[in-house]
């Protein structure tokens, strides 16, 4: 059996974890340049949050979540951008425990981050890079 | 109506087994009796797996030869219901996987088991004993781990029923 979990708690989540690997550089859900004032800064948004569903009428009779959060890692600097996007990487791709921390935090088995690519926006004059992070979540 | 009368979705169907690690299985009349089924086919029976595969009767025939004669003869023989490969998604805590994983162990523990399908109103019951003969674990890190049994089901031992 496995319920549908919380995806409130997985933001509470995203949020606890990215701010606590990248500080003092702030981490914003879903906001851009228009919000986020400071040289560099990295924004999430969350996706794919899917449990499988398998046969029968028990609503509960699921497989596991496997969510996919994107990070945005902005910078006024290139150098910036891939320092702060590899310090995102090192601490999260292949982590297995808890995430979120102690307040928000519930156990993950494996975060599989992959680092998507990297661009310029001239209109906002903005380094970016772009990262994918999908959480195994026992259940 | 005694029987869903609707062409049914695969995930209408769910599998039940008995309770107990030392169950006393249905007799095979009561294999056909809905009302000795259902009161198996409650949720803290549930097995929480992924797919209901196939189920049934299998298959078995002789062929028959005269010399001279052009065409030969078919006879149904003994054929056994239908073993069933069931994957489940792994809770190592889930009790009736537990129950899959000591039968496995013995071998020799008849339990029964049921398949309900239903349209939301009508039902219709599967109910066969059966043996657990296999049980594994697959930890494909790419989803949940999976555990695996076979349940062969004993010869002459199923029944269809449904609700009225």
């Amino acid at each position: 059996m496995a319920t549908q979990q919380n995806v409130n708690q997985y933001a509470k989540a995203i949020q606890a974890q990215l701010s606590g690997i990248i500080t003092p550089v702030p981490v914003y859900a879903n906001f851009n340049r228009n919000f986020a004032t400071q040289n560099d800064f990295v924004t999430w948004q969350l996706r794919n949050v899917h449990q499988p569903v398998y046969t029968g009428q028990t609503q509960s009779v699921k497989g596991i979540d496997t969510p996919t959060f994107q990070m945005s890692v902005f910078s006024t600097t290139m150098e910036n951008s891939f320092l702060n996007a590899n310090k995102i990487l090192q601490a999260l791709h292949g982590y297995s425990g808890l995430f979120g921390g102690a307040t928000h935090g519930f156990q993950i088995s494996k975060a599989d981050v992959v680092w998507l690519y990297n661009g310029y926006d001239n209109e906002i004059n903005l380094f970016n890079i772009f990262m994918d992070c999908t959480l195994y979540i026992p259940t | 109506m005694a029987l869903p009368n609707k062409v049914l979705p695969g995930f209408s169907a769910s599998l039940y087994c008995q309770a107990s690690a030392t169950p006393t299985p249905l007799s095979t009349a009561n294999l056909s009796v809905y009302a000795s089924t259902s009161a198996l086919a409650v949720s803290a029976n549930l097995l929480p797996v992924e797919a209901i595969p196939a189920f049934g009767q299998d298959d078995a025939m002789a062929n028959f030869n005269v010399a001279g004669s052009r065409q030969s003869d078919k006879i149904p023989t003994q054929a056994a219901p239908t073993s069933m490969t069931i994957t489940a998604a792994w809770n190592p805590a889930d009790a009736n996987l537990l129950l899959m994983r000591g039968d496995a162990y013995n071998g020799t523990i008849d339990r029964t088991f049921i398949i309900s399908a239903t349209d939301g109103t009508n039902i219709v019951n599967y109910a066969f004993n059966g043996r657990v003969g296999q049980f594994s674990v697959d930890p494909n890190p790419t989803a949940e781990a999976k555990c695996t049994f076979t349940i062969h089901p004993r010869g002459n031992q199923y029944g269809w029923s449904n609700n009225t």
